[in-house]
C-alpha cells in the first residue's frame, strides 16, 4: 500500500514504458559513432568497417601530411585569434549591459549581440559570402582579415554569455565598497570587478575558441583560395576517399575540443563560486 | 563639540515629475563629532538613501551637505572621509581577510610598511587575528561583521556609516557587538552614523536618535527623551511599548505645558502637555502612559479602576490586559515575583501612576 501511494504521488519518468530502450538508443546514436570512428584510425589497414589489427600509421601519416599540418595550424591560429577579439568585444559589451544602469534599447541590444545563436548559420554565410565579395573586388585584398572578422563576429554571443552571466552575480556593493575605500572607478574595475570576471572571461574565450574551430559553414563561405582550416579540409578530403588519416585527424580534433570543454566546465565549476 | 556633519534642507525624490517618489523630504541635522547617532525608523523609511547621500553614492535633489565644515556636493565617496559598513558586508571574495582590511590604505597610496602595521592593529582590535589568511567564505557572518567593521576603520575615516550592521546576526551575537561596537566607537573616538529599525538597539547605543518615518525626521534627541516624551502617536508607537487612552481635557495650562484630564471612572489627573499643542477644553484628545509606568493597588483604590482580561508571561515579567471602566484597553506591565502570583483574569484591581507619567499627545 505504501509502495503504491509512493508511486502515484510522485511522477517518475523512469517509470514510462520503453524508458530504459529510449535512454539506451539515444546514448547509443550519440557515442557509437565517434566510438566507431576512433577505433577505426587505430586500424591496420585501410577499411572502415573490417578490424585488421592496431597501428598507429594512420597518426603518423597525418603528422607528416603537410597540408595538414598547414590547416590545423591555420586553424589553431584563427580561432585563438577570433577568440581573442570576441572576448574583449564581448566583455565591453556585458560590462555595458549589466554595469551601467538600465538604459533604453537595452533588451534590443542583448537580442542584437545575439544575432548569430537566432539567425540561421547558412543564411549567415552567404550573406557574408556577397559582402566579403563585393570588398574583395572593391580593395583587391584576400588576405586573412575577413576570416578574422567574420569569425570574431559569429564567436561574439558564445562569449558574451558566460562573461555576462558572471557580471550578473556579481554583487554591485562590492564596486561600491571599492569606491568608499577610496578606490578611482579605474582602481575599483582594475582591483575588484576585472579579477572577479576572470573565470567568465576564461569560460566566454574557451567557448569562442571552441566555436571558431568547429564553423564550417562561415569558413566555406567566406574563405579565399589557400585558407582552409581543418575542418573545410576534412570536408574537402571526405569528398574524394576516406582513409583512416581522417579519423586520425578527427580523433585528435575531438580530444582538443574535449580537452577545452573540460577545462571549461572545471573554470566554471570551481572558480565561478 | 564641533560639527562633523551637517545637512540643511536636503531633499531626494526619485523619479521625474508627477512619478517622482520624495524618499527623503526637508532633513535638517547635524551630527557633533566623536557622536554615536542613530537613525532609527521602519524600513523604507529613507535611511538607507540618507546613508548614500552622506556617503557619495547618491546626490540630493536639494539642500546641501557638509562634512567637518566643507561643502561635499560633487564630490564622489572616494574623495570623502567616509567609510561604510554595508548591510550586506560587501567584502571582496577574492581577497583574504588582511587583504580585505588594507583595501583601503592601499588606494590611499600608504607605504606596505605602514599598510601591514595598520591591518595588525586593526587585527588585533576586532579580535580577528588567527583569521588574517582565511577568505571571506571561509569565515562564519559574525566574522565578516567583524571584517567589514575593521576594513571601514582602517583608514581612520573621520566619519563610520553602518547601515543596519547587526541585522543579519543572531541575538546573542548581536547583543555581543552592540557592545563591541559601542567599545570600538569610544577607543577610536570616530563619529558613528548607525542605521537601525530595531528600537531597543537604537536606545541601548545611541548618543542620539533621530527617528524616521517616510522620508521626514519625527523627532530627534538622546535616547531618554524619546522614550519619555515622544513627540506624536507615530513615535510614541514606534518606541517601546504604549497605552493609547481617548480622554476629556478638563483644564489646560499652555504656559506651565500642563493639563488635567479625565479619567474613565471620573477621577482627573495631571499630564504634560507639549507646547506644540492645543486642544480645546472639553475635547477628546490622545493621551499616552508606559506600561511600566502605572502600579496596581488594591480594588477601589487609585485614579482608575480595572479589570483583569488575559495575562502574558514574558520571563522576568507579565503583561496584564486591562480593561478601564469605559472598556478602554490598558496594558500594565508587572514584574514577576515568586510570592506575587499574577492576578487571574476576572480579577478587580485599581491601577496609580506618578505624575508626569501621562502625556497628551498630537494626534
Ligand atoms: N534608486 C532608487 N530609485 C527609486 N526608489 C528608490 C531608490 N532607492 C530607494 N528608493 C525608495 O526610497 C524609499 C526609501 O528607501 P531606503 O532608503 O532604502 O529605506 P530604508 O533603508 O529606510 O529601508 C523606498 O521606498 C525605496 O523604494
Ligand atoms: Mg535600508
Amino acid at each position: 500500500m505504501m509502495g503504491c501511494a509512493v508511486a502515484r504521488s510522485r511522477f517518475s519518468i523512469t517509470r514510462l514504458p520503453g524508458f530504459g530502450l529510449i535512454a539506451i538508443l539515444t546514448f547509443v546514436m550519440l557515442y557509437l559513432p565517434i566510438v566507431i570512428l576512433v577505433a577505426f584510425s587505430f586500424n591496420e589497414g585501410i577499411s572502415q568497417s573490417r578490424w585488421e589489427g592496431f597501428s598507429l600509421q594512420w597518426y603518423q601519416a597525418a603528422f607528416n601530411n603537410s597540408q595538414v599540418r598547414d590547416v590545423s595550424l591555420r586553424s589553431l591560429w584563427l580561432a585563438v585569434t577570433a577568440a581573442s577579439f570576441a572576448t574583449i568585444l564581448a566583455t565591453l559589451a556585458a560590462l555595458g549591459t549589466t554595469r551601467v544602469g538600465r538604459f533604453p534599447g537595452q533588451t534590443m541590444i542583448y537580442a542584437l549581440i545575439n544575432q548569430p545563436l537566432m539567425v540561421p548559420e547558412i543564411v549567415t554565410g552567404i550573406a557574408l559570402l556577397i559582402f566579403v565579395a563585393a570588398i574583395k573586388v572593391q580593395t583587391g585584398y584576400t588576405g586573412m582579415g575577413y576570416l578574422v572578422a567574420a569569425h570574431t563576429a559569429f564567436c561574439i554571443p558564445f562569449a558574451y554569455l558566460p562573461i555576462r552571466a558572471r557580471l550578473e552575480t556579481l554583487d554591485h556593493a562590492l564596486e561600491a565598497a571599492a569606491a568608499d575605500l577610496y578606490a578611482s572607478p579605474i582602481q575599483a574595475f582594475r582591483y575588484i570587478t576585472l579579477p572577479l570576471m576572470v573565470p567568465g572571461i576564461l569560460a566566454g574565450f574557451m567557448l569562442g575558441f571552441v566555436i571558431s574551430l568547429d564553423t564550417v559553414v562561415i569558413t566555406e563561405f567566406v574563405k579565399s583560395a589557400g585558407q582552409d582550416t581543418l575542418p573545410t579540409y576534412m570536408l574537402g578530403q571526405l569528398r574524394r576517399s576516406v582513409t583512416p588519416e581522417m579519423n586520425a585527424i578527427a580523433t585528435l580534433f575531438l580530444a582538443l575540443s574535449l580537452m577545452i570543454v573540460t577545462a571549461f566546465f572545471f573554470i566554471t565549476r570551481t572558480r565561478g563560486r | 563639540m564641533s560639527q562633523e556633519i551637517e545637512i540643511t534642507g536636503l531633499n531626494k525624490s526619485f523619479g521625474q515629475g508627477a512619478a517622482a517618489f520624495h524618499a527623503l523630504r526637508a532633513i535638517d541635522l547635524t551630527i557633533a563629532t566623536g557622536e554615536f547617532f542613530t537613525l532609527l525608523g521602519p524600513s523604507g523609511c529613507g535611511k538607507t538613501t540618507l546613508l548614500r547621500i552622506i556617503a557619495g553614492f547618491e546626490e540630493p535633489s536639494t539642500g546641501v551637505l557638509r562634512i567637518n565644515g566643507k561643502d561635499v556636493t560633487g564630490l564622489g565617496p572616494d574623495k570623502r572621509p567616509i567609510n561604510t559598513v554595508f548591510q550586506s558586508y560587501a567584502l571582496f571574495p577574492h581577497m583574504s581577510v588582511a587583504q580585505n582590511i588594507g583595501f583601503g590604505l592601499k588606494m590611499l597610496g600608504k607605504p606596505k610598511s605602514e599598510i601591514k602595521a595598520t591591518v595588525a592593529e586593526m587585527l588585533q582590535l576586532v579580535r580577528m587575528e588567527a583569521m588574517a589568511d582565511r577568505l571571506p567564505s571561509e569565515i562564519s557572518g559574525g566574522q565578516q561583521q567583524r571584517v567589514a567593521l575593521a576594513r571601514a576603520l582602517a583608514p581612520r575615516p573621520r566619519v563610520l556609516l553602518l547601515d543596519e550592521p547587526l541585522s543579519a546576526l543572531d541575538l546573542k551575537l548581536r547583543k555581543e557587538m552592540q557592545s563591541e561596537l559601542k567599545r570600538l566607537q569610544t577607543e577610536t573616538g570616530i563619529t558613528f552614523v548607525f542605521v537601525t529599525h530595531d528600537q531597543e538597539e537604537a536606545l541601548t547605543m545611541s548618543d542620539r536618535i533621530a527617528v524616521m518615518s517616510a522620508g521626514e525626521i519625527l523627532q530627534l534627541g538622546p535616547p531618554q527623551e524619546i522614550y519619555n516624551a515622544p513627540v506624536n502617536r507615530f513615535v510614541a508607537d514606534f518606541i517601546g511599548d504604549t497605552n493609547f487612552l481617548r480622554l476629556r481635557l478638563r483644564v489646560k495650562a499652555v504656559a506651565a505645558g500642563e493639563a488635567v484630564l479625565e479619567l474613565p471612572g471620573g477621577k482627573q489627573a495631571s499630564a504634560r502637555l507639549p507646547a506644540s499643542i492645543s486642544p480645546p477644553v472639553g475635547s477628546l484628545v490622545t493621551a499616552v502612559i508606559r506600561p511600566e509606568q502605572a502600579e496596581p493597588t488594591p480594588a477601589g483604590q487609585g485614579e482608575m479602576q480595572a479589570v483583569v482580561a488575559s495575562a502574558t508571561f514574558f520571563g522576568t515579567d507579565t503583561h496584564l490586559h486591562l480593561l478601564l471602566d469605559d472598556a478602554q484597553g490598558f496594558v500594565l506591565r508587572r514584574q514577576n515575583r515568586p510570592d506575587q502570583p499574577s492576578p487571574a483574569p476576572g480579577t478587580k484591581l485599581g491601577l496609580t501612576f506618578a505624575p508626569g507619567a501621562l502625556r497628551v499627545l498630537e494626534d
